[in-house]
């Protein structure tokens, strides 16, 4: 009975909620039949599908390999309908993803601010059945000019090149993979209408670098991801603003805009699948970090423990980073005094569970609740008796709300955020989030 | 180091078997490609990071100046130049005190029997390759120009005031200037360089007068030398001691000295080394300094930018003067537009203690009132930045800085000195 509840999840066939309550055999092999033929329906639309688009013979379905999270995001559906190995011509999509979110601090209302937080357009053109070409642009904050408080960014800019069935390649501007947001963080892949703060403040979602990356596709469920990508710039540090202490990657991130390359980092991410539902991952990324500025050397490392569990109707998640700054009593002891040292090691964790209480056709609505705890200045390096900072508080952060999905791409948010230490920042939040 | 392409080889070799695919003569050579590329990588991965430092400022001092350079220096040192003929550039800007005055006067004496007071005292000109000419910054900071008041947009603008200044070097007009410089032993450099007819006609040689000039506070190191304690121990080269450490961190706690705001003390993202100023504006309402004779007249005010002919529509400037830069400001002997203080001691502690202990800086009037800021007219007043730390506080609150706090943060200033030698 439990196995039959996985099995419909990973077909992502809408099985009745009924199913989880059968005991009998009989009645475990009607469903199973009944799965069996509907399966063998969505098959045969696939192949309809295929006819259609490229008006060439219908060919036997490619095995439903499921589309990892080391694929593409967005358009993933379609490309993974031509399936490796199947002579298609060439497609250009077009892929795009929006936030607009409304906050409303509770304890000062006049801190409320709506905003449409991200509007991203991207392409997907496929010039072969082995390569791509992989872009993302985004505005931030809706209007960008020197005096307004948007930004323009390209997020990604990657060709891809299938190398053999297992392995591929990409060369560009990509996504580290680390986490669970990082690489899938299009606002219909996470609930609460904000990023949660272990994977903006501890992991600088949305993390991208330049570089090489190899990308392993196991049959046993395992994908392998490995690259050489530039890195960040400890130079950058500001010692005067708040930017470090909100987050210490992000204040330093290069995001290859004219970035600093004398220092290369190297990543590691794997990823198991190998039991439908479940997915367990981890990732590490290091590098140096000074690019031969100063006579000093610093190495930033930053890793990461995940895992997803999506069993019937429940959806749990949690993640564990921590990150390391080598060598920081060299760089803070010039700026000794100042409001923002850098950290010695910052680190977070969350814990999330949701569960899709009510689900039509067309909509869906799943409340949960994340208890994350993160500190982004957890130690610092000694600098002398009186001197050294002391380590930030922790902070946690409890949020609750609920997702409510309309179609495949579509989803509204509310959620309602309360902080332990900064008690100014809780917040009631609605959103409005697409991704196609 | 070699054992990095064997293991990667290794791998690559064994994840293709395990594949089972075919590979084509085309896939191998991108494979091998592949490989030692990365393995080039990785090794620049493994030996990250190159020795030294690249940013320009650290670069080795220029030993010869230019030929413009090279005359600039001798028109700034030339005593000739001047109605008195005892004063040149160099008598105001002393480079045994940071180019700046070698005596405490609230203001030079010039004129031509050199017995008149200057305006204001002659500003440290070092560390100011990278300023700008005058303009408002985004957020509508006044930012840049030289003088107290940046009216002048370049070194070589501000180069063409002193010689006619009747306070100053006092020349009746540029062309006495340029009849001086034609009859001086570098002349005929002059002639050299920029033509033999340059002394026909007045404002271009005039103009080459003042470009020279620039050219020599560019190039001569001596202006720009880095050389002090503090840029030795931000290129890892020495340490500094208790005191002075202590002294860095009190200088940059917002809490506490909160100077860094102003006067910032980091590397800038690129690695350039700090000039200690933001070559911005403040108006600190530094008390009416008596010995300037101007000040006689009570009605007298030096309003600073806003005394400008192009900002006197300005009146929220009324009182703001040039935040200088720090480096070797332990060598110079009076401080402030106006000269008001003598040594740093006085300096910081009139930081600190301006709004605890106002009684002790400002005359008390017949009412028994301090008058507070009393070298601006009682409608500036409220220009005077009350908000940013250290003079944030009020009478009765201790200031931000205890009088042994200050003795640390001076030690720290001391090591801004140029010509640091271990």
């Amino acid at each position: 009975m439990h196995r039959a509840c996985v099995l419909a999840a990973a077909l992502a066939c809408a099985a009745p909620p009924t199913l989880a309550q059968s005991t009998t055999e009989t009645e475990l092999s009607r469903r199973l039949d009944q799965l069996a033929s509907e399966l063998a329906k969505v098959k045969a639309e696939l192949a309809t599908l295929q006819q259609q688009r490229f008006a060439a013979p219908p060919v036997a379905t490619a095995p439903a390999a499921a589309t990892t999270a080391a694929s593409t995001t967005a358009a993933a559906s379609t490309t993974a309908a031509q399936g490796p190995g199947l002579a298609a011509e060439p497609t250009t999509v077009l892929t795009s993803y929006g936030e607009i979110n409304y906050n409303r601090s509770t304890r000062d209302s006049k801190n409320t601010v709506a905003d449409v937080r991200r509007f991203v357009l991207g392409y997907q053109h496929r010039f072969d059945e082995k390569t791509k070409v992989v872009t993302e642009l985004e505005v931030e904050h809706a209007v960008s000019s020197s005096s307004d408080p948007g930004e323009v960014e390209v997020e990604q800019a990657f060709i891809e090149r299938q190398l053999t069935r297992q392995w591929s390649a990409r060369a560009g501007l990509f996504l580290i993979p680390a986490g669970l947001l990082n690489e899938n963080h299009e606002p219909t892949a996470y609930y609460g209408v904000e990023r949660n703060f272990v994977e903006t403040a501890i992991i600088p979602s949305t993390w991208r670098e330049g570089g090489i990356q190899f990308v392993g596709n196991f049959e046993n469920g395992l994908t392998a991801q490995f690259g050489l990508t530039t890195g960040f710039d400890l130079n950058k540090w500001d010692a005067t603003s708040t930017e470090g202490r909100e987050s210490p990657l992000g204040a330093i991130h290069q995001e290859l805009a004219l970035a600093k390359a004398g220092d290369l980092s190297a990543f590691g991410a794997l990823n198991w699948r190998g039991v439908p539902g479940l997915l367990l991952g981890g990732s590490l990324f290091t590098g140096g970090a000074t690019h031969g500025q100063s006579s000093e050397k610093s190495r930033i490392t930053l890793w990461d423990l995940h895992a997803r569990y999506t069993p019937g109707r429940w959806d749990f998640a949690g993640v564990y980073s921590r990150g390391t700054i080598s060598n920081t009593a060299a760089f803070n002891t010039p700026l000794v005094g100042s409001a923002t040292l850098i950290p010695k090691s910052f680190d977070g964790w969350y814990g999330q569970a949701a569960y899709k209480v009510w689900s039509n056709e067309d909509y869906s609505l799943s409340p949960f609740v994340r208890w994350e705890q993160f500190n982004t200045a957890r130690s610092f390096a000694d600098l002398g008796a009186g001197l050294t900072p002391a380590g930030a508080r922790t902070e946690r952060v409890i949020t609750l709300g609920a997702n409510f999905n309309i179609g495949s791409g579509i989803v509204l948010k509310a959620d309602l955020q309360r902080f332990r230490e900064n008690g100014y920042a809780n917040r009631f939040d609605l959103g409005l989030g697409w991704s196609f | 180091m070699g054992i990095i392409p064997i293991k990667l080889a290794g791998l690559k070799r064994s994840g293709l078997a395990a594949a089972g695919m075919a590979r084509d003569g085309f896939t191998d050579m991108a494979m091998r490609i592949g490989a030692i590329g990365l393995t080039g990588l990785l090794a620049s991965v493994a030996a990250c990071g190159g020795g030294g430092t690249t940013s320009a400022t650290d670069a080795p001092a220029t030993a010869t100046l230019s030929a413009a350079a090279a005359v600039g220096e001798k028109i700034f040192h030339d005593p000739s130049l001047s109605a008195s003929g005892l004063q040149s550039c160099a008598s105001c800007h002393d480079a045994a005190h940071g180019h700046s005055p070698a005596n405490a006067l609230a203001a030079q004496l010039g004129g031509p029997n050199g017995e008149l007071q200057g305006m204001r005292k002659a500003p440290a000109i070092r560390y100011l390759a990278a300023n700008t000419p005058f303009f408002f910054a985004a957020d509508g900071t006044p930012t840049g120009g030289f003088f107290w008041d940046g009216r002048a947009r370049t070194f070589a603008e501000q180069a063409t005031e002193p010689f006619v200044n009747p306070f100053e070097m006092a020349n009746a007009d540029k062309a006495a200037v340029v009849a001086k410089v034609a009859a001086a032993p570098y002349a005929a450099e002059f002639k050299a360089l920029y033509g033999a007819g340059v002394f026909g006609d007045v404002e271009s040689a005039y103009l080459r007068i003042s470009l020279a000039v620039q050219q020599y506070e560019r190039e001569d190191t001596e202006f720009n030398s880095y050389s002090s304690k503090y840029d030795a121990f931000l290129r890892g080269t020495a340490t500094l001691a208790e005191q002075e450490l202590r002294g860095l961190a009190l200088y940059n706690a917002p809490g506490k000295g909160n100077c860094a705001a102003c006067h910032p003390s980091a590397r800038g993202a690129d690695g350039a080394l700090p000039l200690f100023t933001d070559f911005s504006y403040d108006n600190l309402g530094v008390p009416r300094n008596p010995e300037l004779v101007r000040n006689a007249d009570p009605a007298s005010f030096d309003l600073g930018l806003c005394q400008r002919a192009d900002l006197t529509a300005r009146s929220d400037l009324c009182g703001a003067f040039k935040v200088p830069s720090l480096r070797n400001v332990a060598v110079r002997e009076a401080f402030f537009h106006n000269g008001r203080f003598k040594s740093l001691k006085d300096v910081l502690t009139f930081y600190v203690q301006r709004d605890t202990n106002p009684e002790k800086w400002y005359p008390i009037a017949g009412d028994g009132k301090v008058q507070k800021f009393d070298d601006l007219p009682e409608r500036h007043r409220a220009n005077v930045n009350t908000t940013e730390g250290p003079y944030n506080r009020r009478p009765g609150e201790a200031p931000a800085l205890s009088d042994a706090e200050i003795d640390d943060v001076i030690a720290f200033l001391k090591t801004l000195n140029d010509g640091y030698a271990p």
